[in-house]
């Protein structure tokens, strides 16, 4: 049947003048386009990657310094010389108990003026420069010699006090054995 | 445009998925260009006139489609703005290949004969289809532009930069020609 014009056909037949879409390659391509690789890091600064690159470094250095300090604070007598700690726990129970022994008698009968107190205390000067210098020089068996010797002399000054005191004023409570368990 | 509508996907295109677009989701892109790649490509073969000219012109549209999507201000617009660019996109692939668009006499144009000739023969879609297919690319355009793409000569003439009355006359011409070439396969069939 014969139709009425060119313009009313295609009118009632535009669908069937429509070929297939694309082909997948063209979204492939597409999407390529629209996510191109990550550019690289100095790529990506680009005229600020000296500046990034400064930042970095100031930072880096920061953290550095802050990790020493904390390693150096870490830096205790336990972590240096873990066999002369257990030497330094015995030490220090004896020398404590015997101090406070003396502490016990009267400060007339001690007859011991304030700095010489001081001097008696287990962390006096002394002690402070040899365990500064322990930890400093960590393998020095010579510097682990002296801080025994200085216990132990610490601990013959006490006792000796202590007999002193006992001779001026014994005391009726039950004293400490103060046998040297070397 | 409402045929031109009935050839697009049936994904409604909604302000939610263009502001996706516009925030770089290539997801959305995805659902846009599933929406329109089909009847676009359609606009670029009936242009062009071949497979690669059509999937390079629409590859280069959906391109600019993408990167251009800010100046999309409603999805009421878009496909009026997406058409627009591909057909422009399709028109500067034909003047690189140097077909120009010239004014022309419109003296010997025939008025249009409508139905008192075609009743002595039939049309059908695949005859008007290789008709248009051997039309010189001039006249092959402005018949695609006003027929299948629906823009009226006065758009016509400002597309392609010549006056209104040129595309009449070689819309005229285009079409007395496909009918020369449809009468003269129902003669040899």
């Amino acid at each position: 049947m014969p139709e009425k014009s060119f313009e009313d056909f295609i009118s009632q037949h535009r669908p069937d003048f429509e070929e297939q879409g694309p082909g997948p390659g063209i979204w492939a391509q597409l999407e390529k386009e629209l996510a191109p690789p990550k550019k690289g890091l100095v790529h990506m600064m680009g005229r600020h990657w000296l500046k990034a690159a400064a930042v970095l470094v100031l930072v880096v250095n920061s953290v550095m310094i802050f990790q020493f300090l904390q390693m150096k604070k870490a830096q205790h007598l336990e972590n240096v010389s873990p066999e002369l700690q257990d030497a330094k726990m015995y030490y220090t129970s004896q020398i404590e108990q015997r101090l406070t022994a003396i502490k016990a008698y009267p400060s007339s009968v001690v007859g011991l003026d304030s700095s010489a107190r001081k001097e008696l205390e287990l962390r006096n000067e002394t002690y402070q420069v040899l365990e500064t210098e322990l930890i400093q020089n960590p393998g020095n068996e010579r510097i682990k010699a002296a801080m025994i010797h200085y216990y132990q002399l610490k601990m013959d000054l006490l006792d000796k006090i202590l007999d002193e005191l006992h001779d001026k004023q014994p005391v009726t409570q039950k004293q400490p054995n103060y046998e040297r368990e070397i | 445009m409402q045929a031109f509508a009935n050839n697009l996907n049936q994904t409604t295109i909604t302000d939610h998925l263009v502001d996706r677009c516009k925030k770089g989701d290539v997801r959305a892109f995805r659902e846009l260009y599933n929406a329109y790649s089909a009847a676009m490509y359609n606009i670029c073969l009936r242009m062009t006139g071949n497979v690669a000219d059509a999937e390079d012109t629409l590859q280069e549209a959906f391109m600019q489609i993408f990167k251009n999507i800010e100046r999309l201000e409603s999805a009421s617009s878009v496909t009026s703005w997406i058409k627009r660019i591909v057909v422009n996109h399709c028109l500067s692939r034909l003047r690189k290949k140097k077909v120009y668009f010239e004014e022309v006499d419109n003296i010997d144009v025939e008025e249009d004969r409508g139905a008192v000739d075609e009743d002595s023969f039939a049309w059908t879609v695949a005859a008007i289809k290789e008709a248009i297919h051997v039309l010189p690319q001039g006249y092959r355009t402005v018949l695609n532009l006003y027929i299948f793409e629906e823009y009226s000569h006065k758009e016509i003439a400002a597309m392609l930069d010549i006056s209104e009355s040129t595309v009449k006359t070689q819309y005229m011409r285009a079409k007395d020609k496909v009918r020369q070439i449809v009468k003269q396969k129902n003669v040899i069939r």
